[in-house]
């Protein structure tokens, strides 16, 4: 009798990929909080985060994508790309307004691109973003020669090392888009739509679902965002180069896996991206500033994501043996 | 190589040790790590925590975020080489807005970020001390192309030493045919060294102006079999350059002494932090260097070496 109620509530209980990733990052909060002084302290935390907002913003789109089944590899050398053309435009016009636009404009267009080809041409999304993945970064190194333009100005790089109310400019504004998507996501009929996709393509098609569509925009909006990403990068450093966001998918990708959604599509939801995220990230603080060592990082990251991996797996067998 | 957890030490008095922040362009490649050799011995002797630590790629993003990790942490002093100013400049003033002395060393940062830079030689000593170098070899009346290559294309150092040369070549009847950017990577500098043998048939030397793209330049024309044909000077650390000083595509090596770069660096964090030293200073004393001339905000090392077939075997950096 006991036991099976215990699984009858264990079941409604949906929430246990994000409780074993909560546990470990307080686990990591309070490892850390113990070796390194001054570790927790809501100011430097809050000044490292400054390292996490360009991740956290692809994450967003990367969560959707790979919950249709998809996968965006691209987003690094978009992220390069919109760079160039923001360098670009400002070194022509002397406009910080149109070198953002356009730097958010080539992110849109590099995104409409590989939508374009996943929804109309029927490729694969691993192909087709594989593709774009080289061929942007190859268009943003042409173009720039491997020069880099720098001295935007300390209003603009503000931007992003500036702060509002104690809370990073980009931290604020990626709260709000997290809310905005975690939103569309469980409570909109297009959100609940790409669950559907990710389970079952076909099944999705026939009850009317407007697959093509609802994926062209999806990888629109994942460029669009790595514009963004782009933008906030270009001010922190105060520079735009054909190299920025180097290995930036595959980060991205750890962090939303770790997160809970399966790469296989069907499952997942902002909240355990956001989990991954911070797990990631101070991961990364605690591990460089203990140890002081830039290698160590992914090594560790690396151990996190099959340690989160495992005990995910551990619970969910047990839930339902 | 990196020695700092978060604790904070303490010398026997029971007095906080000066925590100085050694940050390198690249970490593990052997002229930066023959400062560090110089930087250890400063530290041991002056009784301070040295912390060294820097991106593995040359990544400038990787050091400016270094840069404000070390702020948090409250470290005394942070001597950064920048791979590229601009990048790093943000986190350099913001650290300076901390209350941290910020240095640079190697390669110098943008004025504001920094109030001393600690310079190896002059870039005009350098710049015509490689073209030099290269006539010697070549003999001064030979004619033909020469290529640079250099590290990135924002590199401050290398820039200032492609500016000097410029002029020195210009006196001289070689025709500098083109400037390659490899970036700090070994593969690379080795690809734009075989590039610029194809493409320039009367090409007769290659200046490698960085530790990293002079061997590469250097294996570029060996595995060509135009060894002592076109012949490749530049900068780089003894150790590294050994090999082909030895078997004659490389007749000199360009460099000063690294070992004593980061021994001054240190020695003069810690006159920073102790209040010893002042804007404005002419000299400061730097341990077993002795006194050495400030001009303007920059510590000068001294003079540029060459190091050929005679004498490189005594040097190990």
């Amino acid at each position: 009798m006991n036991s099976m109620h215990d699984a009858g509530s264990s079941r409604s209980f949906r929430w246990w990929h994000e409780t074993v990733i909560g546990a470990l990052l307080v686990i990591v909060l309070l490892v850390a909080g113990w070796l390194v002084p001054g570790f927790l302290k809501p100011q430097s935390q809050l000044l490292l985060s400054r390292q996490l907002w360009e991740f956290a913003i692809l994450a967003l789109g990367m969560t959707l994508i790979i919950i249709t089944g998809g996968i965006d590899l691209s987003v690094g050398s978009t992220m390069g790309l919109s760079a160039v053309a923001f360098g670009g435009v400002h070194a022509a016009s002397g406009s910080l307004v149109a070198a953002s636009l356009a730097c958010l404009a080539t992110g849109l267009c590099c995104g409409a691109v590989n939508g374009a080809l996943v929804s109309q041409l029927r490729l694969h999304p691993l192909i087709v973003t594989l593709a774009t993945f080289a061929a942007y970064r190859g268009i943003a190194e042409g173009w720039s020669q491997g020069h880099s333009y720098s001295r935007f100005g300390d209003d603009f790089s503000n931007l992003a090392r500036g702060s509002w109310l104690g809370v990073p400019l980009p931290g604020t504004f990626f709260f709000v888009m997290a809310i905005g998507f975690a939103v569309f996501l469980a409570k909109t009929p297009n959100g609940r739509f790409l669950h559907a996709i990710g389970h079952n393509e076909r099944a999705a098609k026939f009850s009317g679902i407007a697959v093509d569509r609802i994926r062209f925009w999806l990888y629109t909006m994942s460029g669009l965002l790595a514009g963004l990403a782009s933008l906030i990068y270009v001010a922190r450093f105060d520079t735009a180069k054909a190299d920025f966001g180097k290995g930036f998918e595959l980060d991205v990708i750890t962090a939303v896996v770790l997160g809970g959604t399966s790469i296989y599509g069907g499952r997942g939801n902002i909240l355990g991206t956001i989990l991954g995220l911070l797990l990631i990230h101070e991961t990364r603080m605690f591990v460089s500033r203990y140890w002081g060592s830039d290698e160590l990082r992914s090594i560790v990251i690396g151990c996190l994501l099959i340690v989160a991996v495992l005990a995910y797996q551990l619970v969910s067998r047990r839930r339902r043996s | 190589m990196t020695g700092t957890s978060g604790e904070k030490s303490t010398d026997s008095s029971g007095s906080r040790k000066l925590r100085i922040a050694l940050l390198p362009k690249i970490k593990g490649i052997s002229y930066f790590s023959s400062c560090f050799k110089g930087a250890e011995e400063a530290a041991k002797e002056l009784g301070v925590e040295l912390i060294y630590d820097g991106p593995t790629d040359g990544d400038p993003r990787k050091q400016a975020e270094m840069i404000e990790q070390w702020t948090i942490d409250g470290v005394d002093v942070i001597c950064v080489a920048p791979n590229a100013p601009d990048v790093v400049a943000g986190a350099m003033k913001e650290a300076r807005a901390a209350g941290i002395s910020v240095i640079t060393w190697d390669a110098d940062g943008t004025t504001e970020s920094r109030s001393f830079f600690v310079n190896q030689a002059s870039a005009r000593a350098i710049g015509e001390g490689l073209v030099n170098t290269m006539l010697q070899d070549l003999g001064p009346e030979t004619e033909g192309d020469v290529v640079i290559i250099s590290a990135d294309a924002t590199s401050a150092n290398q820039n200032a030493w492609i500016e000097a040369m410029k002029p020195a070549l210009g006196k001289s009847k070689l025709n500098l045919a083109t400037i390659k950017y490899p970036g700090e990577n070994a593969s690379n500098a080795l690809a734009d060294g075989q590039d610029v043998i194809s493409k320039y048939p009367n090409l007769k030397g290659i200046f490698g102006i960085s530790s990293v793209s002079f061997p590469g330049a250097a294996e570029a024309v060996e595995q060509s079999g135009k060894g002592g044909q076109v012949l490749v000077t530049g900068l780089s650390t003894p150790n590294d350059m050994k090999k082909f000083v030895h078997n004659g595509t490389v007749r000199s090596v360009v460099l000063w002494n690294t070992v004593d770069l980061g021994y001054l660096t240190i020695h003069v964090a810690k006159a920073l932090a102790a209040g010893e030293l002042k804007d404005g200073a002419a000299s400061i004393k730097a341990g077993r260097l002795g006194e050495l001339s400030i001009v303007g905000d920059n510590v000068m090392l001294g003079d540029i070496m060459v190091f050929t077939k005679a004498n490189i075997d005594q040097y190990d950096f």
